[in-house]
């Protein structure tokens, strides 16, 4: 059953992004030649300005490097508590997703996390949502 | 990335702030809470209009002698010169920190001679939120994430101070002494909108989470209010009522690579955009951290004061808040911080009261909160958008 989220950004790059969600994968651009990988999308590499872009499958690994608890309530669709985590993915950006299987109680620093997708819906349509559990 | 070191000290102390106004933060917000129907509620302009009368009165000029004019908050500058009734030769709007420093150069560079910066925002009664699905613009961080439930300018600071306290140990009770403080200082100021409400460290630890690890109190406030500051030129400002105020060094950082994903206000906690910017406000002015005697931080939430003292070189990284426990950022501490109440008891201004505060600090008129032979004060703003320092000190 999928959960009702809050509308995704959508549109050109951003929904490169979410198509490859939608296929089970978690890919981010990067520039092969600045080594540098992006999140979220950009129309260009912010060092070379090259607007050649790949979408580069990643590991999926991390580590949680800090979190969040709403306990008011910000969306219709998600009542209280929402647990939120900051991943510093293996390949370097920072990936603000949320924990799955797990609370801020179980948290601790530099925690290994492992890439998972939970099926969600939007008012676009249904989606995969990249969502994070221990590793 | 060099700047004119020359250019930029020849600018230092040439431009001064020679007037201020402010609305009647706790009146108004007393008023509203209770919605009392006699009360004469201002919108956004008459609020701005209001502080601007107040602080052309301050300065001791006529209307007549404004010639620059900058605005914020939902008052488009066409209109506000409409209002006031003025052809002004500079038109620059946006926030404190950038109608300020566009202020400063013009007069500088002799494009004019006297500016008002007028502020108006009737945010509580307008309803304005800063949180949840309706948030499509500003930086990126502000909306990209809902479909992961995370939303609001206030979460970024739980994020940060998580970081803070897996990094260093700091714990609720050592960010509650930074909110303590700073409503003991508002006691003191009877515009404060929380003048009458004092608050200990036992009422924060009760209060509710909003975004754990931040409380309630933790948040600063959100309140109707009008904003306006007048800067001249400097040697204009000899014979005007109040001691000038000179805008001895600023500094700029603004978001860059990887700014959305919160690399900068994680891992970071802004460390970069704080040293780099305030070192060029520190190098402008010719001080360093320790000719700073009073500090004006743009509290949108408790975290961000020891992340400026950390920033800005007062403490050592990792140190921030100890050092904001015993009183030393209170009155007659080391380096008293927001002694008018700030944005979280004072008034959401964003940033503006900061400065009228820093001005009344600095020409000795800040009555029982007052800080003894203050010369200097260090305002600053940061958030996602960069870090934007201000140094000002007392003229004669």
């Amino acid at each position: 059953m999928a959960q009702k989220r809050p509308d995704r950004t959508l549109g050109g790059v951003h929904d490169t992004f979410w198509q490859y969600c939608n296929q089970g994968e978690l890919r981010l651009q990067s520039c092969s030649r600045c080594n540098r990988t992006f999140w979220p999308p950009m129309p260009v590499c912010d060092t070379c300005g090259t607007f050649d872009l790949e979408w580069k499958p990643l590991s999926g690994r991390g580590k949680v490097v800090s979190f969040c608890t709403f306990e008011r309530q910000y969306y219709d669709e998600l009542p209280p508590p929402v647990d939120c985590i900051v991943v510093k993915l293996e390949e370097g950006p920072q990936f603000l997703s949320n924990p799955q299987g797990f609370t801020w109680k179980d948290i601790s620093f530099e925690l290994p996390v492992k890439l998972t997708f939970i099926d969600c819906e939007d008012a676009a349509g249904p989606f995969k949502l990249p969502v994070f559990e221990r590793a | 990335m060099g700047y004119d070191l020359a250019r930029m000290r020849d600018m230092s102390g040439k431009v001064a702030i020679v007037g201020v106004g402010d609305t009647d933060y706790h009146a108004d917000y007393a008023a509203a809470r209770v919605k009392d129907p006699n009360y004469h509620f201002l919108d956004s302009e008459g609020l701005a209009m209001k502080a601007f009368y107040r602080a052309l009165e301050d300065s001791g000029l006529k209307k007549e002698d404004i010639d620059g004019l900058g605005v914020s908050g939902p008052v488009i500058h066409e209109r506000m010169a409409e209002l006031l009734g003025i052809q002004p030769k500079l038109n620059t709007s946006g926030s404190i920190w950038d109608t300020m420093s566009a202020a400063v150069n013009a007069i500088y560079s002799g494009q004019c001679e006297t500016v008002a910066l007028v502020y108006g925002l009737a945010q509580r009664s307008m309803g304005v939120r800063y949180g949840g699905a309706q948030i499509r613009g500003g930086p990126m961080s502000y909306y990209y994430y809902h479909p992961w439930g995370w939303s609001s300018q206030g979460a970024h600071w739980a994020l940060m101070f998580k970081h803070h306290q897996l990094k260093y140990g700091s714990t609720e009770e050592q960010l509650g002494a930074v909110a303590v403080t700073i409503r003991n200082h508002a006691t003191l100021n009877p515009n404060a909108v929380m003048h009458d409400r004092p608050m200990t460290l036992d009422d924060y630890m009760q209060s509710r989470y909003v975004c754990r690890p931040l409380h309630l109190f933790d948040y600063c406030l959100v309140n109707d209010g009008g904003v306006c500051i007048i800067l001249r030129r400097a040697d204009k400002a000899k014979d005007l009522p109040h001691a000038p105020v000179l805008v001895d060094g600023y500094g700029v950082t603004t978001g860059g690579k990887d700014n959305t994903q919160m690399q900068w206000l994680v891992e970071d906690m802004f460390y970069t955009y704080l040293s780099t910017s305030g070192k060029q406000a520190f190098d402008m002015a010719g001080m360093s951290p320790k000719d700073i005697d009073h500090l004006q931080p743009y509290d949108a939430a408790t975290v961000h004061v020891p992340i400026y003292l950390e920033g800005f070189g007062f403490t050592k990284q990792g140190e921030g808040l100890e050092f904001c426990q015993d009183g030393r950022i209170g009155l007659g501490g080391e380096l008293p911080v927001n002694t008018s109440g700030g944005m979280m008891s004072e008034s959401y201004m964003m940033g503006w009261n900061h400065v009228v505060e820093a001005v009344r600090q600095l020409r000795h008129e800040a009555g029982a909160r007052q800080v003894k032979d203050v010369e200097t004060s260090m305002f600053c703003h940061c958030s996602m958008i960069g870090a934007y320092p201000f140094i000002f000190r007392r003229g004669a």
